[in-house]
């Protein structure tokens, strides 16, 4: 959706300097990051970080695209500038939010910067609760849910909570990979940064430690290379449940009260899986995984078992006949036990 | 002709072991199976109360096997002589006791084990205890406690190989638990009478047939 989205974009852009001949109406972004793009000329309120502004799809729009009004004699003429509002551009998730209760509680600024904002694909689950966890504290979040939720503070760490408090209805899984912070035997794991694992690839590129034919498609057989690997020890694969596309239907679901909602033999979706894969800007690109990568039984994703859901079918063979072979003796020995009864009457 | 002798065969922290830790380990079994395969085992209403009960479950065969290994280690301190099979049970004493489940006992032979208190199990009911009581009830126990808190103790989890290595192990050993279930309960009628095993594990009291030439019970 993104990619798709990307020409367009430059067609926007195009248009917004035809229509705009730079300097003749106003100044261009260029000259507003000379003073907003550096923190000891304006400060730290409107500083706007130019490398995580770049990086958004709202950077190649300029800034005079949501900052109309701003005149060549700013700042010195004291004038507020406004902002355009979010609906001007953004109607269908407008229109999708307000129709939410949580539409009380918080606006789109509440949870989105406009100079920081990224996609769905851009941005890990964790960077998603970061959104959510400034009104939403963690601890609290932990505590309420272990009421009901078994396991609470495990799909608090490793869940977004769009995938349960949005109307989404299909899913993808996406691996990341996440290394200790320590060396310690129970150091936390956080994802791991660009440059980690660019220092691990050399000279290439990030994405050939998992894709070793650089095909943008990420093979089970590559995977298991990876997990095999003895010199990627201290890295794992972690894999969470997003939701294939944003929705901000924001709300608690009935069904997401049923847990076999996701902890039932997957759909279709739950075996699409996808390596997000970090850039050095901190946002996220996504690979294709062959499918079944989070069924395998040993390789694929070693520490991803969602319970009822990727469980493994060979497993489940081998424990059929364990079970049966339990029953041999009472089935074989009864029949010989019944068959020579008249022995033991004395 | 026979006659009749009553033994204290278990004594009761014994018996409350294992009827805790039965009806414990088959509830472990039907949860557990309806954890595994949510679509065709719709037991306990939903998933969660199947989780909260296996949990449970789980829970209350760790406090019962403490309850054993604590009797036997340290109050009757007849855990070795019990459950370690003798040099004698491995050389001789497993193929006497087999060749009887097998073949002699079809024949109308007798039993060629007496219990008594201090030598309660065949050498061959010595093995198989031992390798459930030691080996597969504490390795289920520990991975079950693993997998309880994933996020916690990541650290070890990841030392076993990973959540898929435990949550294999976890589901085969559970497997040969329910398989040992199966066999364990019809070697159990194996007895003089069907229940001639069942009752001392209820009362304590073993009734022992005295015979000294009769070769075979009622
Ligand atoms: C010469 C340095 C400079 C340039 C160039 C500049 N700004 Fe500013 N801008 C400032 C300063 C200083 C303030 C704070 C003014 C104040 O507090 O009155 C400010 C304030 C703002 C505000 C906040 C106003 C408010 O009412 O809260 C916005 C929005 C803004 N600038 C946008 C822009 C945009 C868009 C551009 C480029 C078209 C730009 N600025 C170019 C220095 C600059
Ligand atoms: C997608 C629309 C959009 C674009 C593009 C955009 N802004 Fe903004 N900007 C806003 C909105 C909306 C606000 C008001 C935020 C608020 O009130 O919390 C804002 C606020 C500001 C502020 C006030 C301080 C702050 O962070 O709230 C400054 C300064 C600013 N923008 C500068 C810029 C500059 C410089 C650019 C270009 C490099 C730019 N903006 C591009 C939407 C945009
Ligand atoms: C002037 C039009 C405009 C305004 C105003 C605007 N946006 Fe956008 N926004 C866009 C365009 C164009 C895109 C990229 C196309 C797409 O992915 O839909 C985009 C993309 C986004 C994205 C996804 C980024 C990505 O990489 O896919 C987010 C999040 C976002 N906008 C949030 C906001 C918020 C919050 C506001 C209000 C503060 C806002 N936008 C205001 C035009 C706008
Ligand atoms: C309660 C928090 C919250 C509020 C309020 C909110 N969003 Fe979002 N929005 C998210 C999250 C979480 C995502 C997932 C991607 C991300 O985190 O950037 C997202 C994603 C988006 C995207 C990108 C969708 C995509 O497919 O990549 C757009 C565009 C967007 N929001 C616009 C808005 C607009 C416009 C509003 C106000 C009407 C708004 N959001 C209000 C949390 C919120
Ligand atoms: C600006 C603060 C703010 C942010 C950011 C925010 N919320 Fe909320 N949210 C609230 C408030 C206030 C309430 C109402 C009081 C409560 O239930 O805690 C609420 C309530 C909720 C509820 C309960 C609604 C219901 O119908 O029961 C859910 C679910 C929720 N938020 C989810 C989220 C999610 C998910 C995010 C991040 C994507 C998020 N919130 C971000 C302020 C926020
Ligand atoms: C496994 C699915 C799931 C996840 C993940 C999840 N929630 Fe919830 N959440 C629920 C359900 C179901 C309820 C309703 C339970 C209730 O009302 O007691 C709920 C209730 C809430 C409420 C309202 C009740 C309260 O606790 O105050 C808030 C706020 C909330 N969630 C926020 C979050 C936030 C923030 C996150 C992410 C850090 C999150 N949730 C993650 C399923 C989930
Ligand atoms: C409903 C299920 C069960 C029934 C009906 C049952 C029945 C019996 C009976 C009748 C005995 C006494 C006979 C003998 O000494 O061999 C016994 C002993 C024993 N059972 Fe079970 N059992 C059950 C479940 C289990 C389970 C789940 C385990 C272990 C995981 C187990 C482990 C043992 C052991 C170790 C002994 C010997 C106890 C001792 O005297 O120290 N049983 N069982």
């Amino acid at each position: 959706m993104k990619n798709a989205s990307k020409p367009r974009f430059m067609w926007l852009c195009i248009l917004l300097v035809l229509l705009f001949p730079l300097g003749a109406l106003a100044m261009d972004s260029e000259e507003c990051q000379g003073c907003h793009g550096d923190i000891d000329s304006v400060g730290e309120d409107l500083y706007i970080n130019e490398a995580a502004y770049g990086h958004t799809a709202h950077s190649g729009m300029g800034c005079m695209a949501c900052h109309e009004e701003v005149s060549d004699e700013h700042p010195d003429d004291g004038a507020s500038i406004s902002a355009s509002s979010c609906s001007d551009c953004h109607e269908e998730v407008e229109t999708e939010y307000m129709a939410s209760a949580h539409a009380e509680n918080a606006t789109c600024g509440d949870c989105h910067n406009p100079h920081t904002a990224l996609g769905l694909a851009d941005v890990s689950g964790h960077d998603m609760n970061q959104q959510c966890s400034n009104c939403h504290e963690n601890t609290d979040v932990v505590e309420s849910h272990a009421d009901w939720l078994p396991q609470a503070d495990l799909h608090v760490a490793k869940l977004p909570c769009i995938s349960c408090h949005t109307g989404s209805e299909d899913y993808v899984i996406i691996l990341h990979i996440i290394q200790k912070e320590s060396e310690a035997a129970f150091g936390d794991f956080e994802i791991s940064k660009h440059q980690d694992l660019q220092a691990l690839a050399g000279d290439k590129k990030v994405q050939s430690l998992v894709d070793l034919n650089s095909d943008n498609f990420i093979s089970l057989a590559e995977l298991r290379t990876f997990n095999r690997n003895p010199d990627y020890k201290s890295m794992r694969l972690q894999a969470t449940m997003t939701p294939k596309e944003a929705s901000h239907s924001v709300k608690t679901l009935d069904n997401r009260w049923d847990c076999s909602f996701c902890h039932t033999s997957g759909t279709e979706n739950m075996q699409t899986s996808f390596l997000a894969l970090p850039n050095d800007e901190g946002t996220f690109s996504r690979i294709e995984v062959e499918e079944g990568a989070v069924l395998h039984a040993l390789t694929g994703t070693p520490d991803f078992y969602m319970m009822g859901t990727t469980r493994s079918a060979s497993l489940n063979i081998i424990g059929l006949l364990i079970i049966i072979g339990g029953t041999l003796m009472p089935i074989g020995h009864g029949t010989l036990r019944f068959l020579t009864r008249k022995n033991r009457k004395h | 002709m026979a006659e009749k002798k009553m033994i204290y065969l278990q004594p009761t922290p014994v018996r409350i072991w294992h009827w805790l830790n039965a009806l414990g380990i088959v509830t472990l079994c039907v949860t557990g199976a309806q954890i595994r395969f949510p679509e065709y085992v719709p037991l306990f209403g939903n998933y969660k109360n199947a989780i909260l009960l296996h949990n449970t479950a789980g829970f209350v065969v760790a406090i019962s096997f403490s309850i054993w290994f604590f009797y036997y280690a340290f109050v009757a301190r007849s855990m070795g002589k019990i459950y370690v099979p003798t040099k004698d049970d491995l050389q001789s004493g497993i193929l006497r006791q087999a060749k009887f489940y097998f073949l002699t006992y079809f024949l109308g032979w007798e039993n060629p084990h007496h219990p008594s208190p201090e030598d309660k199990f065949n050498p061959l009911q010595k093995s198989a205890y031992l390798a459930i009581m030691f080996v597969l009830v504490p390795l289920v126990s520990l991975s079950g406690i693993l997998l309880t808190n994933v996020d916690p103790l990541r650290g070890l989890i990841i030392m076993v190989g990973g959540l898929k290595i435990l949550m294999g192990l976890h589901f085969l050993l559970a497997c040969s638990l329910c398989a040992f279930l199966f066999t364990h309960i019809y070697l159990a009628t194996l007895g003089h009478t069907p229940f001639a095993h069942f009752k001392p594990m209820w009362t304590g009291w073993e009734e022992e047939l005295e015979e000294h030439h009769s070769p075979a019970a009622h």
